[in-house]
């Protein structure tokens, strides 16, 4: 746990939740973990629903060795970044050579500019125009660091890694500015390179500049440079003069003024055209990078989430007040009390309306109509006991619940009789998911040894037979 | 932080205490529910709270079983010449023997009444209004707390709600909530924590805030459930198989294609149940348009598209029975035709190569297999319909399959929406397909657009 902790603190943001990716990636492609563990000790260590997440997605990640996967990915990440330095700064150097060649033939300065500046320019167009109309898109160099980094990784727990990676960036749109970032960077690096190079090359050798066209006539050349060459100039660069220009456009001028001229006008447009908007864009990419890690959090609406939050933060726990289970009192079985008895009652118990009251009966038997208050049962239970009856039958409906307090009432009642039996009225055949009622009924009036049935008993109630003993004997 | 609210659920035996407080605190587990009288037998507990704070306590009571003696021995204990208050009536009872022997059940009820800021009553809406339950609520309201009835059972057909509003209002009581505990209102647990705060007022900004958690975890829910259903649409759509064009191996392919979608239609119903914390066998899951966590009907049967009432077009039909398509390319079968849509309206590289992937594979003698438009139409309805039926917690799910929502016509005849179509030409973003890329931000998009199309139909249905 303490191992947990500590490298939860060693952990930045931005990793923190590319691991709880990760996670979530994993679980949502190979199904879910065995993770009991892990939520223990996130709900241990508390904190908001994304912290423990975080925890419980770190602890699952040290277990399973995603953190060393992670380790290892940011390992071939930055020896990813490192070749590609090493290729920016040789491409760098090259473009400078590229643009002025070994000496010996005069540097054709437009072509010099090309070479220096064209592919620069081309990429830039291709990053500001994926901005605008793409959604995202790091540009083919950001991709190609995506892939060397997965390919230097090797590690086959990283699968979920960059993928990760990638979906937790484009959340914030944080993946442009990153991959455009590197991108700035290395042409940065790239540009800077071929500045000193440039500059060393021209310290130490000597380069004559001309321009050539067919087509195209002097005045448009010189307006050309001059146009390139008007923002340098602002901050201090040699424009060359008019004539310095249309004398270069014969032949090269073999004069100190004019190489310098030109060599300056060439490293300031290097400068301010390639150097200066890669480093401003650099910056930007930098700062909105920043700006959005800070914002970085994961989507908390993603299905994965959902699912763990009930376990993680439950909303609701059960608290266990008593321990003690009291243990069920079983009644004891009614038994009569009266030795002399005389007539038949017939009473209900807690009916509504459904059945007419009081059913078909002779007038043998007395209706004592349907208890339902205390007032009620206490003045049949009063009256029961001066004038017992042979014969008491009890009416009650099964939808009622077999409570304690209605058992109660029957074993009273019985005890006032000579012989006690119950008619549980009958169900209507919509309301059959309620047998399960009265086959409770049944099993508590049996534990109370009082015969019940399910058919209104008349013959029995109003003679003292059975029916069937009454059919038996014609 | 202030201290929760804390609520005694109280009522007779057997009317669903134990059911209500599962179904508040949706924790399928919580306590014991049966048929039987006085299942539970002690009190038990449930904290409910919004991003870490305690917000309200619940706790469940056994079921008061003979009010009508205990209110009988209550007024006998009070002694000629004295006058006691309620309270100190009840506070003797508790101190007696009496408490412990005949009335245990009901002293702990009272008890746990005591130590509550109110109870809830609950009431089962289908007995008629007999004196033992005036009883009960005479002894109750002793306790001087307030005291709020929830009918329950009031989806049943049998329910006595206006017996029981003039009765309780004749008690004193004219506060009540309908809450089915099986079935409940959409809004309904809303309502009850409405009705608790005006009773309560020192409480409203706590249940205020309950509500809007509760709220908003409803929402969250609904969104992941669309997401997860259109992950499966999305997989199912991209879905593809190549195969020789020998007809035993297109019936093994066939049969595997059907058998993957079968399977990850599963896995979609496993994630909705879990998410909505169902779980199998459980009562409420059995109130769900399934047999065991699964579909009754099969994905692939004719029978199954009919009464979801799919319209198949005529020479369309045997395809659609079998589930499969074979993919005609430029043959201009309607699922061809759609891909082929799909792949111009993407307009990218990658498409582009997928199609020269297939084309290439239709020169080498090979045919693709997709699952026909209809099956992802009824992929769609069916599992929108449980998630309805999750949202209302078994509300009507047994008579869902009827409904039709005018929204749901969309999924039956109308045009598939542009993210299933769109995924007809990326088998990439199908987790059945190896090579799988589905941490696309493409995919990520258009499944994030089409979650949202679901939510707010599944929404739509869940407010009319």
């Amino acid at each position: 746990m303490n191992q947990v902790l500590q490298t939860k603190n060693s952990l930045s943001r931005l990793e923190r939740q590319w691991l709880c990716e990760a996670v979530r990636l994993r679980e949502e492609q190979a199904g879910p973990l065995e993770d009991s563990e892990a939520i223990r000790h996130a709900r241990k260590a508390g904190g908001t629903l994304l912290q423990r997440i975080e925890s419980r997605a770190l602890w699952l990640a040290q277990r399973d060795g995603l953190l060393e996967a992670l380790r290892h990915w940011q390992q071939g990440a930055a020896l990813a970044v490192a070749l590609l330095l090493i290729m920016a700064v040789f491409t760098g150097a090259g473009l400078a050579f590229a643009a002025l060649g070994d000496g010996r033939a005069p540097v054709n300065v437009f072509w010099a500019l090309g070479s220096l500046l064209g592919l620069h320019a081309l990429t830039l167009l291709g990053w500001l125009l994926s901005l605008l109309f793409m959604r995202s898109n790091g540009g083919a160099l950001g991709r190609l660091w995506l892939w060397l980094s997965e390919k230097l990784a090797r590690d086959a727990r990283a699968a979920q890694l960059a993928p990760a990676l990638l979906l937790l960036l484009q959340r914030q749109r944080l993946s442009q500015w990153a991959l455009g970032l590197l991108a700035h960077s290395l042409w940065l690096l790239a540009l800077v390179c071929a500045l000193g190079m440039l500059l060393l090359l021209l310290s130490t050798r000597r380069y004559d500049f001309v321009w050539e066209t067919t087509l195209l006539s002097a005045n448009a050349f010189v307006a050309l440079t001059q146009a390139l060459g008007a923002l340098p100039a602002m901050i201090g660069f040699p424009l060359p003069a008019p004539d310095i220009i249309r004398a270069s456009g014969y032949s090269a001028v073999d004069a100190e003024a004019a190489r310098q001229a030109w060599s300056g006008w060439l490293l300031g447009v290097l400068v301010i055209y390639g150097i200066l908007p890669r480093l401003l864009l650099s910056a930007l990419c930098w700062w909105r990078w920043w700006q959005g890690q800070a914002k970085l959090s994961l989507d908390l609406s993603q299905p994965g989430y959902g699912l763990l939050r009930e376990r993680l933060q439950p909303s609701s726990q059960r608290l266990d007040v008593e321990q003690h289970q009291p243990d069920e009192t079983s009644p004891s079985p009614v038994q009569s009390i009266v030795t002399a008895a005389g007539g038949a009652v017939l009473v209900g118990i807690e009916l509504d309306d459904r059945y007419p009251w009081p059913p078909s009966i002779p007038d043998t038997v007395i209706d004592a109509g349907i208890l339902d208050s205390r007032e009620q049962r206490q003045q049949l239970l009063d009256e029961l006991s001066t004038h017992p009856p042979a014969r008491l039958l009890i009416v009650c409906d099964p939808r009622r619940s077999p409570d304690r307090g209605t058992l109660r009432l029957m074993t009273e009642l019985a005890r006032t009789a000579a012989a006690t039996r119950i008619w549980l009225l009958p169900l209507t055949s919509d309301e059959s998911f309620e047998q399960e009622r009265v086959e409770i009924w049944q099993e508590e009036l049996l534990k109370l040894q009082l015969p019940q049935s399910q058919d209104f008993p008349l013959a029995w109630l109003s003679t003292g037979q059975n029916r069937a003993a009454k059919e038996g004997a014609p | 932080m202030s201290q929760p609210l804390i609520l005694a659920v109280v009522g007779h035996t057997n009317v669903g205490k134990t059911s209500l407080l599962r179904t508040l605190t949706r924790d399928p587990g919580f306590g014991e529910v049966s048929p039987r009288p006085s299942t539970t037998r002690r009190v038990e507990g449930a904290r409910l709270s919004a991003g870490g704070e305690p917000l309200l306590e619940l706790y469940d009571t056994p079921g008061m079983e003979d009010a009508i003696t205990l209110l009988d021995y209550l007024e006998r204990l009070q002694r000629p010449e004295e006058r006691l208050d309620p309270p100190a009536l009840l506070e003797r009872f508790l101190a007696g023997s009496e408490a412990r022997q005949r009335f245990e059940q009901e002293a702990r009820v009272l008890r746990q009444l005591l130590a509550s800021d109110a109870g809830l009553y609950v009431i089962d809406a289908r007995e008629p209004v007999l004196a033992k339950y005036k009883d009960e609520l005479a002894v109750l309201a002793m306790c001087g707390k307030p005291l709020l009835p929830v009918l329950n059972f009031v989806a049943s057909e049998q329910h006595r709600d206006e017996e029981w509003r003039q009765a309780l209002a004749r008690l004193g009581l004219h506060a009540l909530v309908r809450f089915d505990s099986v079935a409940p209102p959409l809004d309904g647990e809303r309502r009850l924590y409405e009705s608790l705060a005006l009773m309560l007022e020192r409480a409203a900004p706590q249940l205020q805030r309950l509500i809007k958690d509760q709220a908003a975890k409803a929402e969250e829910r609904r969104r992941a459930g669309g997401q997860l259903i259109a992950n499966l649409l999305l997989d199912v759509a991209a879905c593809r198989r190549s195969v020789s064009t020998q007809p035993e191996l297109e019936q093994a392919a066939m049969q595997e294609l059907r058998d993957a979608v079968r399977r990850r239609e599963q896995r979609c119903v496993d994630e909705l149940l879990r998410l909505y914390a169902f779980r199998l066998g459980d009562a409420e899951a059995s109130e769900l348009p399934l047999l065991d966590g699964r579909w009754e009907s099969d994905l692939f049967n004719p029978e199954t598209l009919r009464q979801l009432g799919i319209k198949v077009g005529g020479g369309m039909a045997a395809g659609a029975a079998a589930g499969a398509t074979v993919d005609l390319l430029l043959g201009g079968a309607s699922l061809g035709g759609a891909a082929l849509l799909g792949a111009l309206a993407g307009g990218t590289a990658q498409t582009a190569r997928g199609y020269g992937q297939r084309l290439a594979s239709r020169f080498r003698g090979q045919r693709e297999l997709t699952v026909d438009d209809a099956v992802v139409r009824l992929l769609a309805l069916r599992q929108m319909q449980l998630l309805k039926a999750l949202e209302a917690r078994g509300h009507a799910a047994s008579h869902a399959i009827q409904l039709a929502a005018p929204d749901e016509r969309e999924w039956r005849e109308g045009k598939l929406p542009d993210a299933v179509q769109r995924a007809r030409a990326h088998p990439e973003w199908s987790s059945l397909n190896s090579g799988a890329r589905l941490e696309q931000a493409e995919r990520q998009l258009w499944m994030q657009r089409l979650a949202e199309q679901l939510f707010s139909q599944v929404a739509l249905s869940a407010s009319g």
